[in-house]
């Protein structure tokens, strides 16, 4: 399959998150914007091309966003919506391409190969790119090479809003002035040490020896050396089904508060049964998790039968937290997490489930479709 | 102790109790079979220390009433390599050791002190009832499957035993299923009720349909005896209350569904190849005198669809089941023509034969269905 010259798309929505809200609010055109945790613990997770002039990038901590850049207009940022604009972007590329995949919220790889005799590649990706931003109004930029590593790295000299073709045999030149940072597997420590040996650009990285980048970097030197020199054979892996879905929050300060605890775990609980239930999928294995304020982190997981309701779940997350929570220590963060997913709906039981409760559980998932998730809520959970 | 026996015949009698021992025992000595050997004969024991099972032959020939208890396994892979042959045991009471002795050939073994078997309970204050043992076996025979595996709830996992003077009903429930097996040609004196556990009576079932005799059960607070032909059965029955079964039942069932029994489960069984593989759903949608069988695996894109003509009085309606639960209903049903009786998409649907063949025997199942989506 290698052998074949393939074609391999990156498609990246451009600050995804600012463009939804912007999207929403036009006020917000042409402003410095930051999304995130509000509070000083939380962290930036997208910021607007604005922002970033000021030295803001993501996954910095807000302080610090807001020392660089006081004038920046923070929002809390709301997964849900961005989940809904993300899925919107999926439908479009699941309904024309052969093999794609989504690889984060806004991040999706599509598989041409082949795609070229009958079609130009890059005038199918235009257009792909085109109905993207006609359907959803999102900005949206993209990197046609011959792989996964090149396609992407494309993607990011392209932004904002922008398109790249790199073929085959422009690959090298395309790669060589690039810093070295701008392969994606490269993180602020593997930068450092690859500085330090004097490497600055990918063109010198490409002519390391592999060995030596296998004694320095380890296991991922050779992969590193081989992504310098335009090699990824990693194939596109078609979209595949969520295995868990879970949720955390982090406390504003650390807390030993159990009595709060355990109503906000009730919220958890309640939050992802309910999209158990929209999705009709069903729970075999429920893991609790705290964090301390040292940073020691601790889970406990518990199999059940195949489940979606909330009664059967909230006792057992709460159990879990009590089984879990032996250290006399403040808590930093809790988190519930559904794993072992599959899909069906709710098996019935002949002597727990009264015809009143699948009544009230059914009346309650049609006002929360109606209204959102938070049109009912248990009185503990608010 | 010697005997002589024809390795058929204890190799039968073997079996049929064999079922008792359990794979891995804390007691070593529960690994092994316990022979006693007396002038009325010789008596073959079992026992997982909740059951105990005896089965009593007749050797051919035996001198020296004796007991002692041999390794199971052993014995067993041995007498299976026999064609029909008289077999003799001397056995050496100083240390227990078993020579064997077949045709040309001589086999030693070790067995261990008898006196360290486990006795069966000492049943006080029984009260007896005779049962003929095809009503007994088939009774068994068409509640076992639905009984439930959950420890957290012992008394599911076992039938429960109801006893009055107009008939004798057995049910068992894993809370998703229920059959309820009701005799009005067997009585009681006054009315009791139980819960055996289900491993004895899966070895009594198959013993009991061939037989045609009856058995006297005699139970008390703790445990029940099974005694008939040579065979005697010791076992503890399940404390705990049994579910008011009776309360689930839906009495309003104004959707009336009656079709043939193997052309649903083959549909059932062909839709479900295509359903999720673990949640095994399949939807039926019933639509005028049409019952339409569907499936999806969302994972891996398969569907399936399958309609089927059947006579259907009542409100259309769609209700999700999970097909393990119909198949093995279906295949527990003896008549050729089935009727589904259902009020609502979220309340329990009830499985009974279309007409009865026999007047004296009343089976109903009730399975709940799945919470649909909208």
């Amino acid at each position: 399959m290698l052998s074949i010259a393939r074609h391999i798309v990156h498609l990246d929505l451009d600050s995804f998150f600012v463009s939804v809200e912007r999207l929403l609010n036009s006020s917000l055109n042409g402003k410095p914007i930051i999304i995130g945790g509000t509070s000083d613990r939380g962290v930036v997770s997208s910021c607007s091309y604005e922002a970033r002039k000021f030295g803001v990038s993501s996954a910095m901590p807000m302080k610090m966003a807001r020392t660089l850049c006081g004038d920046a207009i923070i929002i809390r940022g709301d997964m849900e919506l961005y989940s809904k604009y993300s899925h919107m972007v999926t439908d479009v590329i699941a309904e024309r391409a052969p093999l794609f995949e989504k690889a984060s919220i806004d991040e999706h790889y599509v598989d041409l190969t082949g795609m070229d005799r009958f079609f130009g590649t890059l005038k199918w990706t235009r257009e792909l790119r085109k109905t993207i931003i006609n359907e959803t109004g999102l900005p949206i930029s993209f990197g046609l090479s011959v792989n996964k590593t090149v396609s992407k790295i494309a993607t990011g000299e392209a932004k904002p809003n922008g398109e790249l073709e790199v073929p085959g045999e422009q690959v090298r030149p395309f790669l060589s002035p690039l810093s070295i940072s701008k392969i994606p597997m490269i993180g602020e420590k593997t930068y450092r040490l690859l500085r330090s040996m004097g490497v600055v650009t990918i063109d010198t990285l490409s002519h390391i020896p592999p060995e030596m980048m296998e004694k320095a970097l380890g296991k991922n030197g050779k992969v590193i050396w081989e992504k310098a020199n335009g090699i990824d054979g990693t194939p596109v892996i078609p979209y595949s089904e969520q295995k868990s879905m879970s949720t955390e929050t982090t406390f504003e300060q650390d807390s030993i508060d159990v009595v709060r605890m355990r109503e906000i775990l009730v919220k958890m609980v309640e939050k992802l049964t309910f999209q158990l239930r929209e999705q009709q999928k069903l729970t075999a294995c429920v893991t609790v998790k705290i964090r301390y304020s040292n940073f020691d982190t601790h889970t406990l997981q518990q199999h059940v039968a195949y489940t979606s309701f909330d009664h059967i779940l909230i006792p057992l997350v709460k159990s879990l937290f009590d089984r879990l929570y032996q250290r006399r220590m403040l808590i930093r963060l809790i988190g519930v997490r559904f794993s072992k997913l599959v899909s069906g709906s709710q098996q019935l039981n002949l002597f727990e489930d009264s015809t009143e409760l699948v009544n009230l559980y059914q009346a309650m998932d049609r006002i929360r479709m109606r209204y959102g998730r938070k049109a009912v809520r248990r009185g503990v959970g608010i | 102790m010697k005997f002589i026996v024809s390795s058929n015949t204890l190799l039968k009698s073997l079996l049929s109790i064999s079922g008792v021992i359990n794979t891995s025992n804390t007691l070593p000595i529960l690994d092994d079979f316990l022979f006693e050997l007396t002038k009325d004969g010789l008596m073959l024991t079992t026992s997982d220390l909740e059951t105990t099972m005896s089965v009593q032959i007749k050797p051919d020939k035996s001198e020296d009433p004796g007991a002692v208890t041999i390794p199971a396994k052993i014995l067993l892979d041995t007498l299976k390599t026999f064609p029909d042959i008289p077999i003799t045991f001397t056995i050496d009471p100083a240390n227990f050791g078993i020579e064997i002795s077949a045709q040309e050939g001589k086999y030693k073994i070790t067995g261990h002190n008898p006196k360290e078997y486990p006795k069966a309970p000492k049943l006080e204050e029984v009260k007896p009832i005779m049962v003929p043992s095809q009503v007994l076996g088939r009774a068994f025979q068409k509640t076992l499957f639905a009984t439930g595996n959950d420890d957290l709830r012992p008394v599911l996992s076992g039938v429960f035993c109801e006893f009055t003077p107009d008939d004798v009903v057995f049910v068992a429930t894993d809370a998703h299923k229920l059959v309820r097996y009701r005799r009005t040609d067997t009585k009681a004196d006054e009315s009791d009720s139980f819960i055996l556990p289900k491993k004895p009576l899966n070895q009594l079932r198959n013993i009991l349909s061939q037989e045609e005799t009856d058995v006297k059960l005699e139970y008390n607070q703790t445990n029940a005896r099974f005694t008939f032909s040579n065979v005697q059965l010791i076992c503890r029955l399940i404390d705990g209350k049994y579910p008011n079964y009776e309360s689930v039942i839906p009495a309003e069932n104004p959707n009336r569904l009656t079709i043939d029994r193997l052309a649903l489960l083959n549909s059932i069984k062909r839709i479900a190849l295509f359903a999720n593989q673990s949640t095994h759903q399949v939807r039926f949608k019933i639509v005028g005198q049409e019952l339409t069988l569907s499936a999806e695996d969302i994972d891996f894109s398969n569907e399936a669809k399958e309609r089927l003509t059947c006579s259907f009085e009542g409100d259309d309606m769609e209700i999700g089941f999970n097909s393990k639960f119909m198949l093995e209903m279906l295949n527990n049903i003896d008549e050729d023509e089935i009727r589904i009786e259902m009020s609502a998409p979220n309340r329990a649907g009830i499985l009974v034969p279309a007409s009865k063949t026999e007047v004296k025997e009343d089976i109903l199942m009730l399975v709940m269905p799945v919470m649909l989506g909208k």
